[in-house]
């Protein structure tokens, strides 16, 4: 079943044509790697799917009532089911873990529903969960400022599994990570894809083999190949634009 | 910080302290007042600690927007004023009023309502050259009227306001100059004779109470002080219940990241809206027991400077920490009143003479400057780190 | 000469405008040979002229004064042109035991008289013990125009021009003459030309004939110039009047029918002031009628308690009028019935209705002239004040397109800049060297201050923008105290040099102070040198570079630590330059500052970040809309400003970003 269908999107950015009339359908449940070089709009991609930015042309649907996310505001659609984890760590660094990940969770969103919100039981214990899930059981008093960097990245994904969504977002996921973790990592993401759709940026290569899974490669804005890793490095047009030649 | 379902007041000991101290505060100012106990204090002294009380409370409103929500509005003095105003027309209409009736009823035959409506008109508007009554005026007669207005006017003005600009995602600098240039609409707007509010008369004699025109002022000044003390206390515990759960960390998390905040699926706008027209509204309910202790208000007031200084006030004072918005007013408008008062005497420096009156602005502009740079955190911030190496 | 002293013999004078304008003439011709003897002081004596015609003098009469005249132009002693003012102001007096004239000044309920000829104060005398000589009406008309026929012909061109303004200030059929006469000798063409205005002006509002008149009236068509206007507006006065039927004999302007162009309440009025109706009584009338009647606690049978509502008072008035003894009220119908007996109407001042339909005509020409002037006008004004947006916002633009960075001290700079150029002023008399001076300084002045807070305060607070505002706030609440401190509370001037005090004048409706213009220029001359600086200068490569990206301009070798300084400087260097230019025209106070600050910002809101036509435009815009919305209410300037401020927030709703918006990634969030 199709979850999100990105097509025929463009973005023009000052007359650089970041996106030219892209075409991406993820399925649900899918785990599914998004590779390119620099610049190939992969991060402009999570932008316009996110509602970050507005595609100049072109539809994003989403789900059964196949929504149009173009119209929607980024809270929307992250209230819609997509969740998103930046390229860079952006926890709310001032805060505990523990405060976080509760406004992570799933829960009613407007104002007044969060000034009378009390955590019940099984919020506490989903947090708690979580926590040790991404390895923070002992941290969660602790300011998120004072994580390591890998921790900060691990407990982005905690917020973004807390929000449970049907389609997780995931910009480079593994960066800064000692192999350990990103192996953690890995387990994670595949955990989570068997019940939902995952699309994962990353430039390492061994990472994105140990995820299994279909690639996308971007380039110059557009789809250049997809199919599985092997299928992909032996394409020549691919093979070019990652050397070079 | 947020762990769920303990108990609010164990999560926020600073409340308890505050309330503990403001209680103790009412009480010793209640026995040295001149109204009420041994007189040792002067009647002009309890309202200007009463008014600095309101102060204290439009300090932690523009804390609870600026230092937890990020929103740094250069407004809020405009809806202290406004708060001011509405309360300000009962005051003086229905005191005209009374004093119209009793010259009335000298003559032979009692004065028709339309008279008596004329006659106070005139009487009020005299001075601006007018004799009618504007249409915002209609409901000055009336109390609760006007104690209605003086939440909904702050609070409309703040929500149409707020709408506009949040909505176009105007944040930052930028929200400040927009704010700022609100004010001086608003003040500008005030200054003119015909808009119906006097111009730059203002509106006086705001501390006569119809209903209580024979107590004397030295008792009215102590009712004032303990309703200010009670809305302050009121108005600690309310902003430190929003910005203690989960609310509280949603705005903080605003001011920190405001898109990480959307793609989390909140709606940035709504919560912005929602402090700054709950910060509006607690603005204008200070505004309005402090003008009819200060007696007078006038657009001046409500200039851009005024809520510039009510910035300096909790950056002095410490952000992100109400205790420490209530230290930064007191202390500010204190040693203000008191240095330009002449109440400090000046420096002898050989033939260098310092006048307070003339070189405090400059202190307190340098000494702004100082902690800007040197003590982000405030004098709360020093509070802090007292507390913090006892244990 | 003859004919105008003995009419009767001259069997051709038929019309007694003829005359009058002969016996000008009469006057006149010895002034027309005076200015060639005026070249040679007289050593004659003022009174010893007056006494050759003593009596004449002393006892004016129309037919007299020309003799008097004569006398005096035929011996031009000095102070002949003092004596006739004064003699038709009627402050000359006669001794009447020498028959001398003197001056005199009033001195405690006493007269000092003053000697006609030196001046010198001769004695003091009871006001009884001299004659005031008081020539009449008509004997002062004579003197006015001898007076305004000296001047007029006078060597000095300047006192001819004064002389034609002043006839054009107080129009009088008796200058038609005058004037024509000078113009016959006049050698200047300018001057020519405008005695020729003046003729022809008078000429339609005096002469006899009514044909001549309205072709001078058809000469005044889209003539936009006060005089012509005013004569226009003159010859169309109107005065209200009723009258049971329409008067066939008068120049009427409007039929006023009660209810549409008049109210029935002030038809009403105009009857009973006539003492054709009578007077309806109002509210207070009524009150004060009832108080007056109460007996025994009440009137006419209602209780006086019962009086606090006006049904009530006025069944007791009624009950009263009903007795006979108050006058009755009157109803509106009374009011309908009354004024219908009459029609209301506006007649012309001026009896012939062919002059005041080509004057209407003419008048209807003009106005849309006037309003093109009046836009052209309003546009220069706006202009201006565009001008003095752009340079006070410019600097503020710079720093904070680049740096990011709100100066809230901008208009302390601005102050700064103008006590600069006063400070010299007191130093360097000569206003022009004094300017010359003082624009470079004023820059050099702030272009320091702002490097030295640049270096001190803001470097410290990049990454916290809000702070950067309220700590650059503090700095702006110490400058202003420190210079009131310094220059007091009291206003300082910057004087302009001459060449730049007056206006160029186009006509009567569009002036433009030439410092104005000054200012125009300097700002268009700051706008090429911004775009040369930031377009064709390797400083102005740097600075858009890290206006576009700080990260990449640092690690492409530029230091954006110099950048930072340097555009600080600029930025405050303009604003101290913009001060000079604003303490022209307005006054130089501790507080000036704070009145461009809020304007500034509006103005680089507006106009979009970081872009130098962006502000450019936002100050167009800003200055326009000032002044379109003062023009629509052209009494209220806070007005205006309240309306300003309301538009900018809503056009912030439609472009956030301004006019001029830096678009994609590079404008950051």
């Amino acid at each position: 079943m199709t979850l999100l269908e990105v097509s025929g999107v463009s973005v023009t950015f000052d007359g650089f044509r970041a996106i030219n009339n892209l075409s991406i359908a993820i399925g649900e449940p899918e785990l599914r790697a998004v590779i390119g070089p620099n610049g190939a709009g992969k991060t402009t991609f999570m932008d316009i799917v996110t509602g970050k930015t507005r595609p100049d042309t072109g539809r994003v649907l989403w789900g059964e009532l196949s929504t149009d996310l173009v119209k929607l505001s980024e809270s929307q659609i992250a209230k819609a089911g997509i969740g998103r984890k930046f390229q860079k760590p952006t926890v709310f660094e001032d805060q505990t873990v523990s405060a976080n990940l509760s406004m992570a969770l799933k829960n009613k969103r407007g104002p007044f529903a969060v000034l009378s919100w009390k955590a019940t039981a099984a919020d506490k214990a989903r947090i708690v969960e979580l926590a040790e899930e991404v390895g923070l059981a002992d941290r969660l008093d602790h300011r998120a400022g004072d994580l390591s960097h890998g921790q900060k990245q691990w407990l982005e994904i905690g917020m973004l599994l807390a929000q449970d969504p049907r389609l997780l977002l995931v910009d480079e996921p593994a960066a800064g990570m000692t192999p350990a973790e990103r192996e953690h990592t890995t387990d994670l993401l595949k955990r989570a894809a068997q019940t939902r759709a995952v699309v994962v940026i990353e430039h390492d290569m061994e990472f994105i083999r140990r995820l299994d899974c279909r690639v996308t490669v971007l380039h110059e804005g557009s789809v250049l190949a997809e199919g599985s890793l092997d299928h992909v490095t032996k394409n020549q047009q691919v093979i070019d634009v990652y050397l070079g030649r | 910080m947020t762990t769920p379902n303990r108990s609010f007041l164990r999560d926020n000991p600073s409340v308890l302290w505050f309330m503990g101290l403001l209680g103790l505060f009412t009480v010793i100012v209640t026995i040295l007042s001149e109204g009420m106990g041994a007189g040792v204090m002067s009647t002009n002294m309890v309202k200007i600690l009463g008014m600095t009380l309101c102060l204290c409370l439009i300090a932690i409103a523009m804390d609870v927007v600026w230092g937890y929500c990020g929103i740094l509005s250069l407004g809020h003095f405009a809806f202290f004023g406004l708060g001011g105003y509405a309360i300000g027309m009962w005051l003086m209409y229905a005191r005209t009023e009374i004093v119209i009736r009793d010259n009335l009823a000298q003559g032979a035959i009692p004065a028709t309502e339309t008279e008596v409506a004329e006659a106070v008109a005139s009487q009020i508007f005299g001075v601006v050259g007018s004799s009618d009554l504007p249409l915002i005026w209609t409901f000055a007669g009336s109390l609760p009227a006007q104690l209605a207005l003086v939440v909904l006017v702050p609070g409309l003005l703040a929500l149409v306001f707020g709408w506009l600009a949040f909505r176009s995602r105007v944040t930052g600098v930028y929200l400040s100059i927009l704010t700022q240039a609100m004010t001086l609409a608003l003040s500008l707007y005030l200054f003119q004779n015909d808009t119906g509010l006097r111009g730059n008369n203002g509106l006086s004699g705001l501390q006569n109470i119809p209903g209580a025109l024979d107590v004397p002022q030295a008792v009215i000044s102590v009712w004032f002080f303990w309703a200010s003390a009670l809305a302050l206390g009121l108005g600690y515990v309310l902003f430190a219940w929003v910005v203690s759960g989960k609310f509280g960390s949603v705005i903080r998390a605003i001011r920190d990241n405001e898109a990480r905040v959307r793609f989390l699926g909140y709606n940035v706008e709504a919560y912005k809206l929602f402090v700054f027209t709950i910060t509006a509204v607690v603005a204008g309910i200070a505004g309005a027991l402090y003008y009819p202790q200060a007696g007078i208000i006038n657009p001046a007031q409500i200039a851009p400077i005024a809520s510039i200084y009510l910035a300096v006030w909790v950056a002095i004072g410490g952000r992100g920490r109400l205790y420490g918005a209530v230290i930064g007013a007191a202390f500010v408008s204190l040693l203000s009143s008191w240095l330009t008062g002449g109440g400090a005497p000046n420096i002898e420096l050989g033939p260098l003479r310092i006048i307070w009156t003339d070189w405090w602005l400059v202190l307190l502009g340098l000494g702004f400057v100082a902690v800007t740079l040197f003590f982000p955190k405030g004098i709360g911030g020093l509070f802090d780190y007292l507390v913090r190496r006892q244990p | 000469m003859t004919c105008a002293r003995a009419p009767t013999f001259c069997p051709f004078l038929k019309d007694r405008w003829m005359l009058r304008y002969l016996r000008a003439f009469a006057l006149l011709w010895p002034l027309l040979v005076g200015p060639a003897m005026a070249q040679e002081p007289s050593a004659t004596l003022l009174q010893d002229v007056l006494q050759s015609v003593q009596a004449d003098v002393a006892s004016p009469s129309r037919s007299t004064v020309p003799v008097v005249l004569r006398a005096l132009l035929t011996a031009d002693a000095p102070g002949t042109v003092d004596f006739l003012r004064a003699w038709s102001d009627r402050e000359v007096y006669e001794r009447p035991g020498d028959g001398l004239f003197f001056y005199a000044a009033p001195a405690a309920g006493e007269l000092t008289l003053i000697d006609i000829d030196s001046g010198a104060e001769i004695a003091t005398v009871g006001t009884r013990d001299v004659n005031q000589i008081r020539p009449n009406a008509g004997v002062r008309r004579e003197i006015g125009a001898a007076l305004v026929a000296f001047e007029l012909t006078h060597p000095d061109p300047d006192r001819r021009i004064a002389a034609l303004d002043a006839a054009a200030r107080s129009p009088d059929p008796e200058q038609i003459a005058a004037i024509r006469a000078a113009r016959a000798t006049e050698a200047d063409p300018a001057i020519a030309v405008r005695m020729d205005r003046l003729i022809a002006l008078l000429v339609a509002r005096f002469d006899p004939d009514s044909t001549t008149r309205i072709a001078a009236i058809e000469a005044l068509r889209g003539d936009v110039s006060t005089p012509a206007r005013s004569v226009l507006n003159q010859l169309l006065q109107t005065r209200a009047d009723f009258a049971p039927t329409l008067p066939a004999d008068v120049n009427v302007a409007v039929v006023k029918t009660p209810g549409d162009q008049i109210t029935l309440a002030a038809a009403y009025d105009v009857l009973v002031s006539a003492g054709l109706a009578p007077a309806a009584p109002g509210r207070n009338a009524i009150r004060d009628v009832l108080r007056a009647n109460v007996t025994a606690g009440a009137v006419g049978g209602v209780p006086v308690h019962q009086l606090n509502t006006d049904a009530n008072r006025i069944i007791a008035y009624q009950a009263l009028q009903d007795a006979g003894t108050v006058s009755p009220l009157v109803t509106e119908a009374d009011m309908a019935e009354a004024v219908a007996q009459y029609v209301f109407f506006d007649v012309y001042l001026e009896p012939d209705s062919a002059v005041t339909d080509a004057a209407r005509a003419a008048q209807d020409s003009t106005t849309t002239k006037v309003a093109l002037f009046q836009f052209l006008s309003l546009s220069f004004d706006a202009l201006s004040l565009a001008s003095i947006f752009f340079l006070a916002a410019i600097g503020l633009a710079i720093t904070f397109g680049v740096m990011r960075v709100i100066n809230m001290a901008h208009g302390e700079f601005i102050m700064m800049g103008a006590y600069t150029g006063y400070v010299v002023q007191t130093v360097i008399p000569d206003y022009t060297a004094s300017l010359a001076v003082a624009l470079p300084l004023a820059f050099a002045v702030t272009f320091l201050a702002g490097v030295v807070m640049e270096r001190l305060v803001i470097r410290h607070l990049y990454t916290r923008p809000l702070e950067t505002l309220l700590a650059t706030f503090g700095i702006s609440i110490a400058l202003q105290q420190l210079a009131k401190n310094i220059f007091g509370t009291q206003a300082r001037p910057v004087t302009a040099p001459d060449w730049l005090a007056g206006a160029i004048q186009i006509n009567d409706l569009v002036s433009v102070a030439a410092v104005r213009v000054g200012i125009f220029i300097m700002a268009a001359l700051f706008l090429l040198l911004l775009l040369y600086i930031l377009n064709r200068t390797r400083l102005g490569l740097e600075v858009r570079a890290v206006t576009q990206n700080p990260g990449m301009a640092a690690s492409m070798g530029i230091n954006p630590d110099r950048i930072n300084m340097l555009t600080f400087g600029l930025g405050s260097g303009i604003a101290g330059v913009a001060g000079v230019a604003i303490g022209l025209v307005a006054q130089v106070t501790s507080e000036m500052g704070a009145n461009y600050i809020v304007q500034s910002f509006m103005t680089v809101v507006v106009g979009g970040v970081g872009s130098v036509f962006g502000t450019l435009a936002g100050a167009a815009l800003i200055g326009s809309l000032q002044k379109g919305i003062e023009w629509f209410n052209p009494a209220n300037t806070l007005a205006a400003q309240t309306y300003m401020v309301l538009f900018i927030i809503l056009f912030i709703q439609f472009r956030p970003k301004g006019i001029v918006a830096l678009k994609g990634r590079a404008a950051g969030d």
